[in-house]
C-alpha cells in the first residue's frame, strides 16, 4: 500500500472531477424531458453505472437531444 | 424594375421533372402571390431562387444579379423564412434575432432597435429559449428573422400554413405592411391568402406556370353570371324552354352564365310581360379561376 | 464570421458539450500519472496473489517515463472522445437545416466552414493543453522532469496528430450527410494510416508516426526522425482544410 500522501494528490482531484461530471449529467437528464434515444430512468442508471466517465459520455452522445 | 426573374428555369430530380421552363417576374414593392398544390414545384422554386439548389436550366436573377448555386452573393437583398424553420434551440429568440443581424452585418444598436420591433410585431417573449416553441412559435421567429436586416426580397414558403386563423390575419398583414419597404414573394396552397393580400400572382400547376399576372387581370377573367327569380312558375318554365342554355334553380329561380346575353332575355320579358322578383349579378370567386386553371 | 465563432462557442457552452470535454480531458490528465504511480501496488498485490502460482512479478521503478507512457496510452481516447463529439459539428446542422437562415442571409459559406474548423482546432488544443499540462504539473511534483527530455516536442507530435484526425473529420464533413458516416470515413482513413504505417518504408512518413512521442523519452528517437512525417500531415491538413472549403460550397444544406 503507498502511503497516504502520495495517493492524495489523485484521489482527491479525481473524486472532484468525476462528481463534477456525474452531477452535470444528472441535472443534464432531469432538466430535459425528450431524449434521442432511451428513457430517463435508462440515462440515469447508464450516467451512475458508468460514472467514471463512460456513462456521462454515453448519455451525451447517444441520449441527449441535438440542438 | 424587376426585383426578381425567372426565364426558362427547369429543375429534375431523377425521373420527375419538378419545374418545367418555370419564367415569371415580380416587379419590385408588390406582393406576389405563388400558388400551387402541394408538391407542385413551389418550394423547388424557392431554393433555386436562394442557390440552395442547382437548376438544370434557365437563368434566375434577383435585384439584377444572377443567381449561382451554393454561395451566392444574391442571397445578402434576400429575408428568407423557410417552409418549416429550425432554429438554433439553446438560443433565446432575442438572441438569435441578434445573431442575425451580426451575421448581416447591421450596426449592433440597429439590430437592437428591430429586435424589440420584431418581437413586439409578431408577439413573442424574447427571453424564452427556442428549445421548447411550438411550431407556430418557430413560424413567428421565422418571419422576425427574415425582416430583421430588411431585405430587399422577402421569400415566404407557406407562411401561413402551420398557424391558426387569427396568426394568419396577423401574418398576412405584417406581409401587407412590409410591401411598403421590400418585395414580398409567398407561396400558398390557400387561395383566399392571395385574394387577400397579393397585388401579383403566378398560378403552377405540374411544374408549369398555367396562369399569371395582376390580381386585377385575374378578376376580369373570372366568369360572371345573373341570377333570376320569377315570379310565377310557369313565366320560368317558359323562359326555360326559349333559351336553352338557362339553368334552373329551384322552384322558379334561373341562372344565366352568359352575362351578355341579359339583354336578350329582358327585352323577351318585357315582350311577354312577364314578371320578374329579382335579377342579381353574381361574381364567382377567384378561387374558382385557380382551381379551374388547375383543372379541377 | 465571429458571429458565428461565437454562435459555436454558445452551442458547445450550453449543449454542455464544453463542460463534458474539459472534465473527460482534466480526467484523463490525472489518470496518466495516477495509473502510473499506483501501478507497482497493484502489481505487488497481484504479486502476492499470484506468488503461489509460480508466477513472479519484478521489481518495477516508477519514473518520468512511466508517466509519460501512460499519457501516450491513454491519449488516443481522448483524441476518439473528441472526434465523437465533434462528428456532429457540421451534420447536425444539415439533419436540422439550422444553416438554411444563416447561408440564406449571404453569410459565406467558406465564413461558416472556418468558424467551425477554428472552434474545433481550438477547442483540440485548449484541452490538450490542460491534459497534458496536468500530467507534466503532477510529473515535476513527483519526479524532475530532467527525466524525460524532450517531452515537450513529443506532446506536440501527438497534438499535430490530432489536428490531422480533426482535419480528416472537417472533409468528410462536408461530403456526407450523417455524423455516422464522418466517423466511419475518419476511422478508415486513420486505420488505413495505421497499415500503412506497417511498412517500413512509409513509417517514417506517416502521420501516424506523430502518435510515438514515447520513443523520443526512451531515447530509441531523435526529433529529427519525426520531420518527414510532420511534413506529410501538415501538408495533408492543409489539403484538407482546402477541400473542404471547396466541397462545403456546393455542398447541399
Amino acid at each position: 500500500m503507498p502511503e497516504l500522501k502520495d495517493i492524495l494528490p489523485f484521489l482527491i482531484p479525481l473524486a472532484v472531477l468525476q462528481f463534477a461530471l456525474l452531477s452535470l449529467t444528472i441535472r443534464h437528464i432531469l432538466t430535459h424531458k425528450t431524449y434521442k434515444r432511451g428513457s430517463r430512468g435508462l440515462w440515469l442508471v447508464v450516467a451512475i453505472v458508468g460514472m467514471e466517465f463512460i456513462g456521462p459520455i454515453l448519455y451525451f452522445l447517444l441520449g441527449k437531444e441535438e440542438g | 424594375m424587376e426585383m426578381l426573374t425567372l426565364s426558362h428555369v427547369s429543375k429534375r430530380f431523377g425521373e420527375n421533372q419538378v419545374l418545367r421552363d418555370v419564367s415569371f417576374s415580380v416587379p419590385e414593392h408588390t406582393i406576389f402571390g405563388f400558388v400551387g398544390k402541394n408538391g407542385a414545384g413551389k418550394t423547388t422554386a424557392m431554393k433555386l431562387i436562394l442557390g440552395l439548389l442547382s437548376s438544370d436550366g434557365g437563368t434566375i436573377l434577383v435585384g439584377g444579379q444572377p443567381v449561382r448555386y451554393g454561395n451566392t452573393a444574391t442571397n445578402r437583398m434576400i429575408g428568407y423564412l423557410p417552409d418549416v424553420p429550425e432554429f438554433y434551440s439553446y438560443m433565446t429568440s432575442s438572441e438569435y434575432l441578434t445573431f442575425c443581424g451580426e451575421i448581416t452585418g447591421m450596426e449592433k444598436k440597429k439590430t437592437q432597435e428591430r429586435r424589440e420591433e420584431l418581437l413586439n410585431l409578431v408577439g413573442l417573449n424574447g427571453n424564452r429559449r427556442i428549445r421548447g416553441f411550438s411550431r407556430g412559435m418557430k413560424q413567428r421567429l421565422g418571419i422576425a428573422q427574415a425582416l430583421l436586416h430588411m431585405p430587399r426580397l422577402l421569400i415566404c414558403d407557406e407562411p401561413t400554413s402551420a398557424l391558426d386563423p387569427a396568426g394568419r390575419k396577423e401574418l398576412l398583414d405584417i406581409l401587407a405592411a412590409a410591401r411598403e419597404k421590400t418585395t414580398v414573394l409567398f407561396s400558398t396552397h390557400i387561395l383566399s391568402d392571395v385574394e387577400r393580400i397579393c397585388d401579383e400572382a403566378a398560378v403552377l400547376h405540374d411544374g408549369r406556370i398555367v396562369l399569371q399576372g395582376t390580381l386585377s387581370q385575374m378578376k376580369k377573367m373570372r366568369r360572371t353570371a345573373v341570377e333570376l327569380e320569377m315570379e310565377e312558375m310557369q313565366d320560368a318554365a317558359l323562359l326555360l324552354a326559349e333559351f336553352p342554355f338557362l339553368q334552373a334553380q329551384g322552384r322558379n329561380g334561373l341562372i344565366l352564365k352568359q352575362a351578355d346575353r341579359l339583354p336578350e332575355l329582358l327585352s323577351f320579358m318585357g315582350e311577354r310581360k312577364l314578371s320578374v322578383l329579382r335579377i342579381e349579378h353574381q361574381e364567382s370567386a377567384l378561387e374558382d379561376l385557380f382551381l379551374e386553371v388547375m383543372g379541377e | 464570421m465571429r458571429a458565428f465563432l461565437k454562435k459555436e462557442w454558445m452551442e458547445a457552452v450550453r449543449t454542455g458539450r464544453l463542460w463534458i470535454l474539459l472534465l473527460v480531458f482534466a480526467l484523463f490528465g490525472i489518470m496518466n500519472p495516477a495509473i502510473a504511480k499506483l501501478t507497482p501496488w497493484m502489481l505487488e498485490l497481484m504479486g502476492e496473489q499470484l506468488a503461489g502460482t509460480g508466477i513472479r512479478v519484478g521489481e518495477i521503478t516508477v519514473d518520468a517515463i512511466t508517466f509519460w507512457t501512460q499519457f501516450y496510452k491513454n491519449m488516443p481516447m481522448a483524441l476518439i472522445i473528441f472526434v465523437l463529439f465533434g462528428s456532429g459539428s457540421f451534420t447536425v446542422e444539415y439533419q436540422r437545416g439550422t444553416l438554411i437562415p444563416v447561408v440564406t442571409k449571404g453569410l459565406s459559406r467558406r465564413k461558416v466552414a472556418a468558424a467551425k474548423m477554428i472552434m474545433l482546432a481550438g477547442m483540440w488544443t485548449a484541452l490538450y493543453a490542460i491534459c497534458a499540462g496536468i500530467t507534466y504539473g503532477y510529473n515535476v511534483y513527483f519526479w524532475d522532469n530532467g527525466t524525460a527530455s524532450s517531452w515537450a516536442f513529443g506532446v506536440f507530435c501527438f497534438w499535430l496528430f490530432g489536428l490531422w484526425v480533426i482535419g480528416w473529420l472537417v472533409l468528410f464533413s462536408t461530403v456526407v450527410g450523417s455524423s455516422t458516416q464522418v466517423l466511419l470515413g475518419t476511422g478508415a482513413v486513420v486505420t488505413g494510416a495505421y497499415v500503412l504505417g506497417l511498412i517500413p518504408v512509409c513509417k517514417k512518413l506517416l502521420p501516424a508516426k506523430l502518435m510515438g512521442g514515447l520513443s523520443l523519452l526512451q531515447g530509441m528517437e531523435k526529433p529529427g526522425d519525426f520531420f518527414g512525417s510532420i511534413l506529410t500531415t501538415c501538408l495533408t491538413i492543409l489539403l484538407c482544410v482546402l477541400a473542404a472549403l471547396i466541397f462545403f460550397d456546393r455542398k447541399k444544406l
